[in-house]
This record gives C-alpha cells, structure tokens and sequence, in this order.
C-alpha cells in the first residue's frame, strides 16, 4: 500500500514563464525506494520540497496516508545534503533531536539513539560534536536522525551529494542496509546515475524545461544486494551497464532535442 | 620562445627559510611587546624633558597618582569608588540593552514587517553622537541615574539590536527544514535552532555593543553625577591636571579590555563550533 501519494504536481515560481514541475505523478510505499534522477533544473529538488511539504504546488496534490500534505511533518523526515545538523548538539543529541521535539522521555530516547547509532556504525562517536567529523560520518548522523526520528518515510534531497566516490560508495551500501532493517520508504533525488540505478526499486527519470518525469524503470539493482550478492558484481554486470548507457544516451538526447 | 615556456610557473629551487629554528612567539608575547613599546615610547619622550608634564605626565607621575587616588580620592571619593559607580551604569545598561535588543532582534530578524516599522528608527538614532541628544534626555528624563544609564543603553542597544536581526536572519534554511521535518513547531524551532544558531552573532552584538557603552560613559557622567571615571576625568580636565585625566583613560582601557577578554571566553565557551567548516 503506498503512503506517499502525489497526483499531476505543477509548480510555477513567480515570475517564471516555464513551470518548474509539471505534471508529475508518483507513489511510495513502504518497502519502496524510489529515486529520483535527473539534470540540474530538472525539477527533482522542486518535487522533494513540495512532497516535505515546504513547497506549495500550483496544481495537483500531495496526500500521505490519505490526509492532504499542506506543510512539513513529522512523517515526513527530510534529510539534506549538508548544513542539516546542530553542530550546538553532539551526535546522540542530534540524533535524538526528533524525539526530543515530540515530548518522548529521556530513557526511551537514549534507548533509540543507541540502537540507531550502532545500526549507522556510529556506536563510539555520540560524544563527539557533528563539526568533528568526516563528511561521510556527517551524513551517517543525517541517516540516523532521519530513522530515529518518529518518521515513516525518509525524503533524501542528494545526501552523497558532496562526499567523494570511496564514501558515496560505502554510504551507498549502508543506506541499503538501514532501509532494510528500518523498514521505511524511501524517496531520494541524485544526479549520480549509477547511485539511481544501484539503489531505486523505482527509477524516475527528469527532464528540465519543464521539469517533468520522462521515463520510468524498475532496476531491481538493490533487490540483488539485499539477497546478498556482492556490489562489484552488480555495478559491473551487463544488465546493469546497459542500461546505465540507456540512461545517459537518453539523458543526451534530451538535451539535445531541448538545444534544437 | 615557444609558448609552452609562457605557462610554466617558476618554481625557486631553495624555498625561503628562516636561517635559525626559532620558536615563534605566543600571541600574548606579541601583545605585550606592543604594550611594552608604548610604555617605552611614553617615558622616553617626558625623561627627555621636550613634553612639559602638564601636557603628558611621565609614567612614573601618573603610578604614584594611582596610589594617591586609591587611598586619598579625587573629587570626595576614591578610584575604586568611581570605578564602581560607572561599572554599576554600564552593567545596567548593559543588561537592559539585552533584555530590549534579543527579543526585539529576534523580531525584526523573523518578520519583514518589523523590520521595515523599525528599522528606519534604528537608524535614525543610530549615527547620532550622543552628547547631540543628552540635553533631551536630561530635559525628558532629568538628571538622576535614569538618565545616564539611558544614554548608555541607548548606544549599547543598536549593535545588540542589529546583530541579532542579523544572526536571525541568517541561521540556514535547510537546517530550520530539516527541524520542520522532525515536527518542530514555530516555538520549538525558535528555541533549539534558531536562538542557538544566532547566539555567535549575539554575543558579537554585545561585544561590539558593550564598546559603545564605554565611549558614551564620559557623556553620560556629565549630568550631574557625584562619582565615576567620566565624571573623574572631566573634572580633572577643567583643572588641568593631566595626570588623573590619564589615569583615567587607563583604567577605563583597562576595565573594559577585562570584560571584552571575558566575553571573547564566553563566546568560545559556547559556541566552540562558530567558524568550522559543518
């Protein structure tokens, strides 16, 4: 059943003549994880703030669990790419944050960030500050306050998006690893076309001018991770390199038909 | 020439290095050698005997003048009793300047329409020297402590005033999102991201704020006060004795350098995290 349902979303800026977002429809469900893959100026940072609710769409609706999405909520975390944390709070504090802002008690949250940090492999840094980090454990910190939070699903706007290929690659696999064990969908934007492709069980492909969705793919990339098939495998395997190529090749033409 | 020769960078063979490993010195030494200097500079010029005393009293003048000050007073009451009546005004000012300028800040950082309505009062006033409007004051409010510690509240308040608006204003989008996203409401972001993530620009405001205060003290111990370095001072002046004019000068440098230096600790001690890449 999925949780998270946007129906013909439009958004047009003010004093824009071409819509940001148009006519973009999508659906996430509780094991899903669906990624969101496209240019610069395609739209996908547009959809992920109109699904967290920070962005009011000029057409179509957003409803989760039934109930109309009008404003951010506690459902709903979002995580950032970078400059999301408290760096005032050290890590268990950041990751209790969610539940602190929802009144829960000290004990249950220690309880919470404990068993979440150990799941991101953060179990001996909860002291430390988050400015006292590496990029890839700040993002790890994201992750973890995203989980502990009292959210069902978790909205990623490019959160690898600034950590070097050896980290996204680690975080990559982690992120498939937490998604299983916490349960929850999904919905997370990239430009990194491999990143789309290891991690989506549903791929949307955007294009800018408008932003739109131009194509749809089921990779099922991460299925094979999580039946424990090795990481080199996949990302070398023909299937998975042909249709990266089908991507890009596409991705290209798009580009061009929109010079022309 | 061929024009591959034009893009090289010359690199020197032998980089420049200090001939002896000398240990570097600590930013105190550096301080104390400046401080040093002056001193230095001071006695040299008034032993030389060009200077007439009555326009710059040598060092040594000026130390004895201290002892005399602390023990017998200057003006019916002794230094540290003009210390404490000053102190007493600044801190006043001081506290009521934070109790005005955050709140206040804080509104005009987070609603457009404050800032428009105020802003132009801010800098109305602002720029104006205090000694222009100390005759308003004194007409409005009279000539008790009400209005010195106005005069020095008023100067406090605009740098407490516009760092915060600014600190505010300026505290990350995303990171304010991320919070929304957790389920914090308005009065929750406010306290957990947006008071802490200002409160660097906060305490700057104070610093600069508490600067101001001090440069409006002597104005503001012109209305009739009794004690106080201002006061001190400018009787001093009337008589022509420069050596209390600048032990005056001293201890004022003096006093609020000690609070700055406690402020800079307190702005490292809470917000340690200011200035690192995040």
């Amino acid at each position: 059943m999925s949780l998270l349902q946007a129906h013909n979303l439009g958004v047009t800026y003010p004093g824009q003549a071409s819509p940001a977002l148009q006519h973009v429809s999508l659906q996430l469900g509780e094991g899903d994880l669906v990624v969101a893959l496209g240019p610069s100026g395609c739209g996908k940072s547009t959809l992920l703030g109109v699904l967290a609710g920070f962005i009011a769409p000029s057409e179509g609706s957003v409803s989760f669990d039934g109930q109309p999405v009008t404003a951010p909520g506690v459902e709903r975390a979002v995580v950032f790419q970078h400059d999301a944390l408290l760096p005032w709070l050290n890590v268990a504090d950041n990751v209790a944050f969610g539940l602190k802002l929802q009144g829960v008690d000290k004990a249950r949250r220690q309880q919470v960030v404990a068993d979440t940090l150990q799941l991101v492999g953060l179990a001996d840094v909860g002291r430390k500050y988050t400015w006292q980090l590496s990029g890839g454990m700040r993002q790890r910190v994201g992750i973890a306050r995203a989980i502990a939070s009292q959210s069902k699903i978790l909205l990623m706007d490019e959160p690898f998006g600034a950590l070097d290929a050896f980290t996204r690659e680690q975080m990559q696999q982690l992120l498939l690893s937490v998604w299983q064990h916490a349960g929850r969908g999904i919905f997370l934007i990239t430009h990194d076309i491999e990143e789309a492709l290891f991690l989506a069980t549903e791929l949307v492909l955007m294009s800018p001018g408008p932003g739109r969705i131009v194509q749809r793919l089921r990779p099922g990339f991460s299925q094979r991770y999580r039946d424990g098939e090795d990481v080199r495998a996949i990302k070398s395997d023909p299937d998975f390199i042909a249709l990266r190529e089908q991507l890009l090749r596409s991705l290209f033409a798009q580009r061009q038909a929109e010079a022309a | 020439m061929s024009a591959n020769e034009h893009t090289l960078i010359r690199i020197p063979d032998t980089l420049p290095t200090s001939q002896r490993s000398r240990r570097p010195l600590s930013p105190t030494q550096w301080s104390l050698i400046s401080i040093g200097s002056i001193t230095l500079l001071w006695w040299a010029i008034t032993a030389s005997g060009l200077v007439p005393a009555l326009f710059l009293p040598p060092p040594g003048d000026v130390l004895a003048k201290f002892g005399t000050l602390v023990s017998n007073g200057y003006m019916d009451a002794t230094l540290q009793q003009h210390l404490w009546a000053s102190l007493q005004r600044i801190v006043l000012a001081l506290l009521a300047a934070v109790a005005v300028g955050i709140p206040l800040g804080i509104a005009i950082g987070t609603y457009p329409r404050v800032r428009h309505l105020l802003d132009p009062l801010i800098e109305f006033y602002r720029p104006l020297p205090p000694l222009a409007y100390l005759p308003l004051i004194v007409i409005w409010f009279g000539i008790g402590e009400l209005s010195k510690v106005l005069l020095i509240f008023l100067a406090i308040l605009a740098p407490v005033l516009i760092a915060t608006a600014h600190g505010v204003g300026s505290v990350s989008t995303v990171r304010q999102q991320a919070a929304l996203s957790l389920g914090a409401s308005r009065g929750q972001l406010l306290r957990y991201v947006i008071l802490p993530g200002a409160l660097p620009d906060i305490l700057t405001g104070i610093r600069i704020g508490l600067g101001a205060g001090w440069s409006t003290l002597v104005a503001a111990e012109l209305i009739a006060a009794t004690q106080g370095l201002g006061l001190m001072i400018q009787s001093a002046a009337q008589f022509l004795v420069t050596d209390v004019v600048v032990l005056g000068i001293i201890v004022i440098a003096l006093v609020a350098f000690a609070l700055e230096l406690g402020l800079r600790r307190l702005q490292r001690r809470l917000t340690p995290w200011h200035g690192q890449t995040h």
